[in-house]
């Protein structure tokens, strides 16, 4: 069933521990991203399935095969670097086709040319990788691990050296090209939003270890630790005692509740909010209002801590700084950890 | 505005010494150099006669050859070497790379005529090693004489060895180490990888390399005039002879051989930038 499988594979530099007896595995055809801060051991955990780190403990399987002892070359996998590492004194072309005449195999040209066709670099083949903008040596890169039809594409970091708007497009292009190949694909990044926009599955790493897999949603909506709810969501994470503090209420219980920023509502102190039957009501005041495009985000100081708020931003009331708010929150909304 | 070209007139000052520097003791002399060879025996005639002496003359294009023979040899011979060596340089420790370098930044000055006098000590007629071999009994050395040909060959490889690791050594920085991973991934041995990357991004800093040996060795003077003295037939002991020996003083022939000499290296300059502009099409 399972395409890719890690199993319990654990790796260390010197006495420091990078991969923690990690275990995932994966579908056929399924995009796939490790998600985690800087130092996690993603870039480890990927090029350990390349074969360009060797694991300590545990095995590597694809396809049915074991490869963990496999060189580099026998994997069959393909790899995109964040710096592109393409080959610089070879044009597109030549970069594209590297690999197949490595292999010697024989219709190179025709398999070079549908490649280029697909990365939409007709007209390119014979510029070199100095002559290029960063998306199109990215593009370069990718058809240069693609056209080996390999069984699983690793993608580390490849579009964080680039520009906004390129990213978004390359996004967009990368999925587009994934699915049509329906090739299975580990992608690592940092930034959670591209994590969420591309990957069926992601597995969210911490300090060497995957503390939590699943669809985005999942991710996103149901965090199993304060670790995942911070970075995935931005989520507003209280200790139990100070909830029930502000809310003036026991009834729940756990250790640690998270709130998603978007969730919340704010209205004046002198509004009427003694209808809301399934809403917690905090007080507070408007400590900062900042704006990230869409969103207006709100920070609201209360008694015992800060909370972010969340809207979408559009004419209309908007609260000013230093006003005294209530912050309405949807009971059911409230994640317990 | 005013300040930028306030900045630049102060850079430019900054500069000339620089540019009175070259003008004096580079282009100055060269131009002399061509002036004074385009003079009869007299020095007040004008003419070519020095230049026609010179390619009817088979002694003086016998010189040239020599020294063309023994540069590219000695060149290409360090050249090899020396990409060998620096490559084998990167695999140690940062520390033990300081120190490699160390030793060849030394060996790389000690070159003339204390070169010279050492070898001669040590390989000559009854050089330390001739004597000690010979006691031993092992005929090593039997055919070998440090005053030939094959004596001056090892004696120049031997200088420029550690001048062109010094030079090359710092270009196998570039060479990423994720070109490589990208290479092997696509089924690339590491053969095919030096063949077609490695090397090939060496390239430019090999074949520079290579001309500053060519020229280094072209005009080589002292380190062949310790040891052969004037039994061999080079360009730079004829030039030598010509312009500062108390028999034959003919400054004006000397002046075109310093042409030849200097024409010849220009030459290699440019038929190496030629051929590497066709292995490396990127570089424009
Ligand atoms: N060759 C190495 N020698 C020693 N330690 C290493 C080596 N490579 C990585 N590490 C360590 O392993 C840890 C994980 O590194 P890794 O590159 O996998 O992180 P990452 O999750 O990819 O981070 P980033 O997002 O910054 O790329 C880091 O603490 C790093 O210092
Ligand atoms: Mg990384």
């Amino acid at each position: 069933m399972s395409y890719v499988t890690i199993d319990q594979v654990t790796k260390g530099y010197d006495n420091q521990v990078v991969l923690n007896n990690i275990s995932l595995t994966l579908k056929k055809g399924e995009f796939a991203t490790l998600l985690g801060q800087s130092g996690c051991g993603k870039s480890t955990l990927l090029r350990s399935i390349a074969g360009l780190e060797d694991v300590d403990v545990g095995s590597i399987l694809i396809d049915g095969i074991d490869i963990t002892n496999l060189s580099p070359r026998q994997r069959e996998v393909g790899m995109v670097f964040q710096s592109y590492a393409l080959f610089p004194n070879m044009n597109v072309y030549d970069n594209i086709a590297y690999g197949l005449k490595m292999k010697k195999v024989k219709d190179i040209n025709a398999r070079v040319k549908k490649m280029i066709e697909m990365v939409d670099l007709i007209g390119k083949e014979a510029s070199y990788p100095h002559q290029l903008s960063g998306g199109q040596q990215q593009r370069v890169a990718l058809a240069r691990a693609l056209v080996m039809e390999p069984k699983v594409l690793l993608l580390d970091e490849p579009l964080s050296a680039l520009d906004a708007k390129i990213r978004k497009n390359l996004q967009k292009e990368l999925k587009r090209i994934q699915k049509e190949l329906d090739i299975t694909t580990i992608f690592v990044t940092h930034d959670q939003e591209e994590a969420m926009t591309m990957s069926d599955r992601i597995f969210v790493m911490n300090k060497g270890i995957v503390v939590q897999s699943g669809s985005p949603s999942e991710i996103y909506t149901t965090p199993v630790n304060t670790f995942v709810a911070k970075f995935i969501g931005n989520y507003n994470v209280c200790s139990i005692e100070v909830f029930h503090k502000l809310v003036r209420n026991s009834e729940l219980k756990g250790k640690e509740v998270a709130i998603r920023p978007e969730v919340l509502q704010l209205v004046s102190t002198d509004e009427d909010t003694s209808d809301l039957q399934d809403n917690w009501r905090i007080e507070g005041f408007i400590k900062d209002v900042s704006m990230t495009g869409n969103v207006l985000r709100y920070e609201v100081e209360t008694v015992e801590s800060a909370f972010h708020v969340d809207y979408l931003h559009h004419r209309g009331k908007m609260f000013e700084q230093g006003a005294h708010v209530q912050i309405i929150v949807p009971k059911n909304e409230c994640i317990i950890l | 505005m005013r300040k930028i070209k306030k900045q630049k007139i102060y850079l430019l000052a900054l500069l000339l010494p620089f540019i009175l520097f070259v003008i004096g003791f580079e282009i100055g002399p060269l131009v002399a150099m061509i002036k004074n060879s385009l003079y009869a025996d007299d020095g007040i005639t004008f003419s070519i006669d020095q230049y026609l002496t010179i390619f009817k003359s088979k002694f003086y294009l016998q010189a040239v050859k020599n020294s063309f023979i023994i540069a590219i040899f000695s060149a290409v011979v360090s050249v090899i070497v020396a990409v060998i060596v620096a490559y084998s340089f990167t695999k140690f420790s940062q520390k033990i790379q300081n120190r490699l370098l160390m030793i060849a930044n030394m060996t790389s000055n000690f070159e003339g005529i204390p070169l010279s006098f050492s070898y001669i000590i040590l390989l000559g007629n009854n050089g330390l090693f001739t004597l000690l071999f010979g006691k031993i009994g092992w005929d090593l050395f039997a055919d070998f004489n440090l005053y030939s040909w094959t004596g001056l060959i090892l004696v120049y490889v031997y200088f420029q060895i550690p001048l062109a690791v010094m030079l090359i050594y710092p270009s196998y920085q570039g060479v990423k180490k994720q070109w490589k991973e990208a290479s092997s991934l696509l089924g690339g041995s590491k053969f095919s990888f030096w063949l077609r990357i490695g090397i090939p991004v060496l390239l430019p800093s090999i074949v520079g390399t290579f001309s500053i040996l060519f020229a280094n060795a072209m005009g080589a003077y002292a380190t062949a005039y310790a040891l052969v003295g004037s039994n061999y037939n080079l360009l730079s002991l004829q030039i030598a002879s010509l312009v500062a020996s108390d028999v034959t003083l003919k400054p004006q022939l000397g002046s075109a051989l310093g042409v030849l000499l200097a024409s010849t290296m220009i030459g290699a300059m440019w038929f190496n930038e030629r051929m590497m502009r066709r292995i490396r099409r990127d570089l424009r």
